[in-house]
């Protein structure tokens, strides 16, 4: 959050830079559940390697937003999606891209915590591996040896791999969680409210983890803790009513807002 | 249904209100010493210790707000700025006991020519009022008005300087020597009182606008 | 203001006075529940645990290796045993779960997971639910028009077959419902993985709620070991062992059923030995798959 200029050109997402220099691009992405229209032509580019935080009041849409960029949302019956997600310039829509191969490059990690039950700690961040068919046993274990050092989990449990995944306490269970969808070597890695069921002492160990992870991986987390997004936000996006009302850098964002709904929002006024 | 808060910073502007009306008053009974030769330095020592608690009180309670209540966009910049504008005023109160304390060191001054003085004395003193308006009302343009008269405030005190460095006889004696001193010492407090309510407006026009001092 | 601290002080004490006065009667009817929730319980245990020990009194008499193995002996001199029933029931039931097993698992994931609210699913469900309430009599009918008739003779297949449609509908009801338990966030944590619908079913939701399935299919076989009416008419019974597939074989059921016609004093005793020896088969069965399910580490509950 430091230095960070004030961007030229108010109007909302559209580019100083060139396309070429973002890492995901939402162009007028609309978004329904059945008949009720939850997104409403949303345009927004995320720069790669940054963290990117979406608020807003319940109902917003930041969810639906979240859960368009890896195909997600579609995944509900009723639910529809239309515009582009370009994620390194190839729009994820194209009707060429499987959806599936789509959500291993953009992972996902949840509000609950959800280990696998059955699985051990071993398993459960191999899973998205050995379940998509790779068997080399050396590349798995390093691999996963990888996503929980990547997820600060590693020196807790590294004596413990084969204990089942449930035995961990929730803010162990959530970095487990963030391990396994590291493990896949995603490129962006979409969070939604993940310290919302935590303690704030597992909150900031997992505030502090997404600040280290920003140097490998693109993040996107939604959370309803403005303080939280004001911590480790480089870019804050303001939605209301599924709209995108603002989106700036996070100091210019909680200093001085360009929109009065977006301040009244942050300054507890409504929401 | 009022923020939480909301409470806080009524509180804050109370005693920032209350500084202001503190400080104003020492102003004026200082100048009124230095016009009219009333002992007022004990009353004007008195409302000097009391800024000087006050400013304490908003720096502690301003801390204490920021750290309860994360207030972030302009309830930030309002506290952020009280903590400065609490200085200010309690600069006034010393300035104001200073002036006192030039008054009481150099004695009696009947005779001395205090046109000066009272020229800028009402200046400045219109500034004052001025700058606690611009802070009630929270009006962001009242800075351009203050600049211009903290200009001529500075040109006065320049003017009063070449004035006494230009001789106009040979031998001054010992009672005029005291006139230029207390003139000079008083018109030099009375310009850094004009450029703290320039501070103090600045500050309104930052959480009015989110830019710091727009001048020159 | 004065307006909330009335609110406060009025109510306060008619609230905490009315909860007062109530607290004797409050006691003595949580004294009378608990004591009807207990006559129930025993009321419903009693029946269960006097027909055990009626049975234990009355078999464990007659059990011996040799009752336990070798076929029926004459009807009049009284040796002779149950091992030709054993033995059926094994069979015909093991077929009976060998078929019944995977249709209703499948058909439970089916109607779980991919199956929505259509009118396909829902006809499905409701044909599923009507099954369960057929008299076995008639499934017995069924097996014999369709088998016994086509191939010529009673045989194993027939009964098989007949006690398979009995279980399959149970295995796909308790299947269907189990893995509906399991949490969406679950499969979602699949999907965002990027792992295949199939995939996340088979080795991640179907694990999670293997317990639950494998009580399922216990179920269902503790159900059809029980079962005599379909098998009359589909094996048969006979008094010698299993030869094969096509031919008719015993089952305890049926052969506890004969015994208790007879007008013999060791007929009726044999009867009780072999009632005894079913509902010892099913819940060592019963105990068994659970012990294994545990070793391994499953749960006995479907979600931890």
């Amino acid at each position: 959050m430091e230095g960070l200029v004030r961007e030229q050109g108010r109007e909302i997402g559209r580019p100083v830079e060139a396309i070429e220099n973002y890492k995901v691009v939402i162009k007028d992405v609309n978004g329904w559940f059945g008949a009720k229209q939850a997104l409403k032509n949303i345009n927004l580019n995320i720069k790669e390697k940054t963290v990117a935080a979406f608020i807003g009041p319940s109902g917003c849409g930041k969810t639906t937003l979240i859960r368009c960029l890896n195909r997600m949302h579609e995944m509900t019956p009723g639910a529809r999606v239309e515009g582009q997600v370009l994620v390194d310039g190839e729009d994820i829509y194209d009707k060429s891209i499987d959806p599936v191969v789509v959500k291993r490059r953009v992972g996902m990690v949840f509000q609950k915590p959800n280990p696998f039950p059955t699985m051990s700690i071993f398993d459960n961040v191999a899973a998205g591996l050995k379940l998509n068919g790779i068997k080399d046993k050396k590349l798995i274990s390093e691999v996963v040896e990888e996503g929980l050092k990547g997820a600060a989990l590693w020196d807790e449990v590294k004596n413990e791999l084969d204990k089942p995944g449930m035995s961990l306490s929730g803010g162990q269970q959530q970095r487990l969680c963030i391990a396994r969808a590291l493990a896949m070597q995603p490129e962006v890695l979409l969070m939604d409210e993940p310290t919302s069921a935590l303690d704030p002492i597992a909150s900031s160990k997992i505030e502090e983890l997404v600040r280290s992870l920003k140097e490998h991986v693109t993040i996107i987390i939604v959370t309803h803790n403005m303080q939280q997004a004001a911590r480790i936000s480089d870019y804050t996006a303001f939605m209301y009513l599924g709209e995108m009302i603002e989106y700036g850098p996070t100091n210019q964002i909680f200093k001085s807002p360009n929109k009065e709904l977006t301040e009244r929002y942050i300054s507890g006024i409504f929401g | 249904m009022a923020r939480l808060l909301d409470i806080g910073l009524d509180r804050v502007r109370n005693l920032i209100m209350d500084m202001a009306n503190l400080a104003r008053e020492s102003v004026n009974a200082a100048l009124e010493s230095y016009e009219k030769g009333t002992m007022l330095r004990s009353q004007i020592f008195e409302y000097s210790e009391k800024l000087r608690v006050l400013q304490l009180e908003v720096a502690d309670f301003a801390t204490e707000l920021i750290a309860r209540y994360q207030p972030v966009a302009r309830d930030l910049r309002f506290i952020q700025s009280c903590l400065d504008i609490a200085y200010g005023f309690s600069r006034f109160g010393r300035y104001a006991y200073d002036i006192a304390d030039v008054l009481e060191t150099i004695g009696p001054i009947p005779d001395c020519d205090k046109s000066s003085v009272v020229e800028m004395a009402k200046t400045v003193k219109d500034m004052i009022t001025l700058s606690v308006e611009s802070l009630k009302k929270l009006d962001k343009d009242t800075s351009q008005k203050l600049y211009m008269m903290d200009d001529s405030v500075d040109a006065l005190y320049r003017s009063y300087l070449r004035l006494i460095l230009t001789p106009s006889k040979t031998n001054y004696s010992y009672s005029e020597v005291r006139c230029f001193i207390s003139a000079l010492l008083i018109l030099r407090y009375l310009e850094r009182i004009s450029d703290h309510a320039c501070y103090i407006s600045d500050c309104v026009h930052y959480i009015v606008t989110a830019d710091s001092s727009p001048r020159r | 203001m004065d307006g909330e601290k009335d609110w406060g002080e009025n109510h306060r004490t008619l609230v905490h006075d009315q909860m007062k006065k109530k607290y004797r009667s409050r006691i003595i009817i949580d004294k009378l529940v608990s004591i009807f929730a207990i006559v129930c319980l025993i009321a419903a245990i009693v029946p269960l645990g006097s027909i055990l020990l009626e049975v234990i009194k009355n078999g464990a008499g007659v059990l011996s290796f040799e009752f336990l193995t070798s076929p029926q002996g004459s009807i009049i001199s009284g040796n002779g045993g149950i091992g030709p029933a054993i033995q059926g029931t094994i069979i015909v039931v093991g077929l009976a779960s060998l078929i019944a097993t995977p249709v209703g698992v499948l058909a439970g994931i089916y109607l779980s997971e991919f199956a929505g609210i259509g009118l396909f699913p829902s006809a499905v469900r409701f044909l599923n639910d009507m099954l369960t309430g057929l008299p076995s009599i008639v499934i017995g009918i069924v097996g014999y028009v369709t088998i016994v008739i086509a191939i010529g003779s009673f045989s194993v297949w027939a009964g098989a077959l007949a006690l398979s449609i009995i279980m399959i509908p149970i295995v796909v009801r308790v299947t269907e419902e189990t893995l509906k338990i399991v949490p969406h966030s679950i499969r979602e944590g699949g999907y965002a993985l990027g792992i295949s619908k199939a995939r996340i079913t088979m080795s991640i939701v179907l694990t999670t709620a293997k317990s639950g399935v494998l009580t399922g299919i216990v179920l269902g076989i503790a159900r059809i070991a029980g079962e005599t009416a379909p098998l009359i008419m589909t094996i048969l019974g006979t008094s010698l062992f299993f030869s094969s597939l096509n031919g008719p074989v015993d089952a305890l059921p049926l052969r506890i059923w004969r015994f208790a016609s007879l007008p013999y004093e060791h007929s009726h005793a044999f009867g009780w030995g072999a009632a005894l020896i079913l509902i010892l088969m099913v819940l060592g069965l019963n105990v068994g798959l659970r012990m294994l399910a545990y070793r391994k580490g499953f749960e006995i509950r479907t979600e931890a």
